[in-house]
């Protein structure tokens, strides 16, 4: 059978499906199995990838209904880039997870199902080019993740989970509201389709559809102010679903924001919104870190102001700025998914997992506290980390468009992100060791996930070259709306397009 | 002149009680201490959503999209059928809002077990 | 003052909706004219008995033409039904496996669900096996067949399901919709693809695999909400 973009859903699907007929046979199956669907899915983007990058964007046909009639999915060498970062991430954080101490503790199958449909569901999103297909992945994505937020038996993680419900359950209302009002004024549900009949729209009626998309997105992105559910859920969930968190759903969330303005909508002022959400996201999370006394909730603050920052990028929608903002992305996945691997098992035994608790841990826990300060450094920019490269691409993307005022609030930001972390690496190489705490060793699973997230980090820093050749082709195809619409419907009329970038 | 009054009626009826049951669902969901009564506020958020997503796709005075034999008739008379698509999608939009609603009750009871009381303003250990 | 500032917001948020739909016509035709097929709509209309032979055009839109959002939405219910149980987990204690309701139902009850029960279950199965000729389908004849259980549990304090037979139905209805989309990509179509003939418009074997699927579904809703249900209800209170 020929490899095809179907395989993401379908495969996973299916072996979700098998697990709990598998239970009944080897518990240890449950553990191997989602390992080995997701090193398909890896399999499959490397494939896919190659051949996007010869002869351009596949387009998936489903039910054998052509567009605008059925359901198509659309493997660009954007959303196969972040498919494929999206995928490998997973694989990374299987690693991680497998044998994890207190998920073992728990019956496991609930778990790796779980664990499956919410790649699914990412990638899902992703991929999908039909607007409800969307709307049905995101829900997906969704309880899958409240679920995983309750998993541990704990008071904290159901308050937690159900904060995120509720306002989860805000986001499928607006989006269900925008999806309605656009049905009813281009009568088509397919996105290319939709962007191709926009102009008709009368003006209030798309501010209208565009604000309630922004709602509804704005929420599974985490823009201020709608990310209140995030620190919470992001600290009580088991550490391997929080970096699921962080390096797969939002990232989702973003891609669905980025879709809608890129090429779905053409409002004007739809770029400037994102530079300032995005730059008041990026403020207010990172001050928020600076006071934040448990180490998981700060690293969830600092991923929120990441996002931000993503958003500025996308906003400022120039080739460079969008270059960069994918590169962060990138960067963000990796980077923060090692921060979470590690700090999770610094304060693995910690009270109230709390950053005062981790003097001296430098000196007993070598290699995780080694860990953790590569992810620091790499986070705020410093060379030769990969997280230099996004910060700078963006900030000449900003000094291009004469953004001053934004580079000075970037720089600022990033002042304050070197204080918050450089004072948990004081922490941890200065001071000493409380009496009697007990270190948490990791697994062999989870040492070699973040030995492979480290690697990275260090050789995308010396070597950008090795990923910005997709990168590059990734931000171009996004910024291309033309040829979205072209390779969906080869037959449409592009001419009523207006590109305002 | 008759017709035209009707079918003002009609829209004012229906949309307005659809947007009435999302309202009142969101007063529900943001006023309400109980976690039960905040679950069922949610449930009527999405009957208000579905109902409106409905009577989007009504035609005036037409039939059910089905091509039985009556319904082949009715065509042949003229009759207009109705649009099948936002039946179909809410068909979808209701299981999902299921699949929400029950994992929100079992996290009710969880938070019951664990804190004995089912009021949200005493369930708050987490800082908002 | 909290309740002040709600009813602030949800007037805003009342008014947009409002000015948004009342600007939409009640009534209106937007699909335009079937034999134009300009919107989905109206494709779907023109095309749904000559090219599928399925009379219910909102079954066919479910399985056929969007099939994909139905595959998302059957992983939806099971996701529920995993979800509730992770999130319920408690060590269970051997033996134990009763039903909270503590006082026993009146005889109406009892005698009237027992006799309304296969009634239920045989409307239930209708519906879903004539989900392509009547209004209906899987989903709503799957949860018919729900209703009929949870008629039983309620009447009858004993009344329990097996946990196991649910869910090998469940796994086994998910298992058979994944593999006939698959089975579309295996013979070189695309994926859920019709490749069994379509029959005659209004016949019980026509559509191709449009009833097996929603059979499949029928069964799966069933027993997943069914599970849900018990599992709600047998929780015991400390």
């Amino acid at each position: 059978m020929v490899v095809s973009p179907v395989h993401y859903i379908a495969v996973p699907l299916l072996a979700a499906f098998l697990m709990p007929l598998l239970a009944k046979i080897n518990r240890e199956l449950l553990r191997i199995v989602p390992g080995v669907v997701i090193a398909y899915l890896g399999y499959v983007s490397v494939v896919l990838m190659n051949q996007v990058v010869k002869t351009g964007t596949i387009i998936e046909v489903i039910a054998g209904w052509h567009a605008p009639w059925g359901i198509n999915l659309v493997f660009s060498p954007f959303t196969g880039f972040l498919v494929s970062l999206m995928v490998a991430m997973a694989f990374i954080i299987w690693l991680y997870g497998y044998r994890f101490k207190s998920i073992d503790n728990e019956p496991a199958m609930r778990y790796y199902i779980l664990f499956l449909m919410l790649v699914t569901g990412a990638v899902g999103i992703v991929l999908t080019g039909d607007i409800f297909n969307f709307f049905v992945f995101l829900e997906i994505t969704s309880i899958s993740a409240y679920a995983l937020t309750a998993f541990y038996r704990d008071r904290n993680g159901a308050e937690a989970a159900f904060k995120y419900l509720l306002i989860g359950g805000f986001s499928s209302t607006f989006l269900l509201l925008a999806i309605m009002l656009l049905y009813t004024q281009v009568g088509t549900l397919n996105m290319a389709e939709i962007a191709l009949r926009m102009h008709d729209v009368p003006t209030n009626m798309k501010i209208t559809i565009l604000i309630l998309f922004l709602v509804g997105l704005g929420i599974e992105a985490e823009m201020f102010p709608l990310n209140g559910w995030a620190p919470d859920a992001y600290s009580q969930a088991p550490s391997p679903v929080g970096v699921t968190f962080a390096a797969l759903v939002v990232k989702a969330g973003v891609y669905g924001l980025i879709r809608i303005i890129f090429t779905i909508f053409d409002v004007h002022g739809a770029y400037e919104y994102l530079i300032v959400m995005g730059a008041v996201t990026l403020v207010i999370a990172e001050f928020s870190a600076l006071r934040q006394s448990s180490l998981k909730r700060m690293l969830a603050y600092s991923s929120i102001g990441q996002m931000g920052f993503v958003l500025i990028a996308f906003g400022i929608g120039t080739q460079e700025a969008v270059f960069g903002a994918i590169f962060l992305m990138f960067n963000h996945a990796i980077i923060k998914g090692l921060l979470f691997m590690s700090g999770s098992y610094l304060v693995f035994n910690t009270p109230n997992k709390e950053i005062q608790y981790l003097s001296g841990y430098g000196m007993k826990m070598p290699l995780i506290s080694l860990f953790f300060s590569l992810g620091a450094l790499a986070i705020v920019g410093l060379p030769p980390f990969a997280g230099f490269w996004s910060k700078l691409y963006i900030l000449i993307a900003a000094a291009d468009n004469n953004l001053i005022g934004l580079i000075a609030l970037i720089l600022g930001v990033s002042i304050v992100e070197i204080v918050y972390y450089f004072r948990v690496m004081g922490r941890l190489y200065f001071g000493k060791p409380a009496e009697g705490s007990i270190m948490q060793k990791p697994t062999i699973g989870g040492v070699v996930a973040m030995s492979i997230l480290a690697v990275t980090i260090l050789v995308v820093g010396f070597y950008p070259d090795i990923i910005s050749s997709y990168i590059q082709s990734a931000a171009a195809t996004l910024l291309d709306k033309a040829q979205y619409i072209h390779n969906v419907l080869p037959n449409a009329d592009l001419s009523q397009l207006q590109n305002l970038k | 002149m008759d017709t035209i009054n009707y079918n003002q009626l009609m829209s004012i009826g229906i949309y307005g009680s659809a947007i009435g049951l999302i309202l009142i669902g969101l007063y529900a969901i943001l006023i309400k201490k109980h976690l039960i009564k905040i679950v069922i506020g949610m449930s009527i958020v999405d009957a208000g959503v579905h109902l409106l997503f409905i009577a989007i796709g009504y035609i005036s005075n037409g039939t059910a999209p089905i091509f039985s034999p009556m319904g082949e008739k009715l065509i042949e008379q003229g009759t207009p059928m109705v649009d099948p698509v936002p039946q179909a999608l809410v068909l979808t939009a209701i299981v999902i809002g299921f699949g929400v609603t029950a994992v929100a009750l079992s996290l009710v009871i969880r938070l019951y077990r664990h804190h004995n009381t089912a009021r949200i303003d005493q369930i708050k250990s987490l800082k908002w | 003052m909290k309740k002040l500032l709600v009813i602030l917001l949800l007037a805003v948020v009342g008014y947009s909706l409002a000015t948004a739909y009342f600007s939409i016509n009640f009534g209106e035709s937007r699909i335009g004219d079937v034999a134009e097929k300009n919107t989905v709509g109206a494709f779907y209309l023109s095309q749904t008995p000559g090219q599928l032979s399925v009379s219910n055009v909102v079954t066919a839109i479910v399985v056929n033409y969007r099939g994909f959002d139905t595959l998302g939405e059957v992983s939806v219910l099971f996701l529920a039904a995993m979800g509730l149980g992770s999130i319920l987990y408690m060590p269970k204690k051997k033996g134990e496996h009763t039903v909270a309701i503590l006082k026993p139902s009146s005889q109406l009850l009892q005698a009237g669900s027992k006799l309304i029960f296969p009634a239920i279950l045989v409307l239930g199965a209708y519906v879903f096996i004539h989900g392509h000729l009547t209004p209906g389908g899987g989903f709503q004849g799957g949860a018919i067949i729900a209703t009929g259980f949870l008629l039983m549990m309620m009447a009858y304090k004993d009344f329990t399901m097996s946990h196991t037979i649910l869910t090998w139905v469940e796994s086994l209805a998910g298992i058979t919709f994944a593999t006939i989309g698959i089975a579309g990509l295996a013979m070189g179509q695309t994926f859920l693809e019709n490749f069994l003939p379509i029959g005659n418009l209004n016949d019980l074997l026509s559509g191709g695999i449009i009833p097996i699927i929603y059979i499949a579904v029928g069964f799966k809703v069933a027993a997943e909400l069914s599970g849900v249900l018990e599992t709600l209800l047998s929780i015991k209170e400390n």
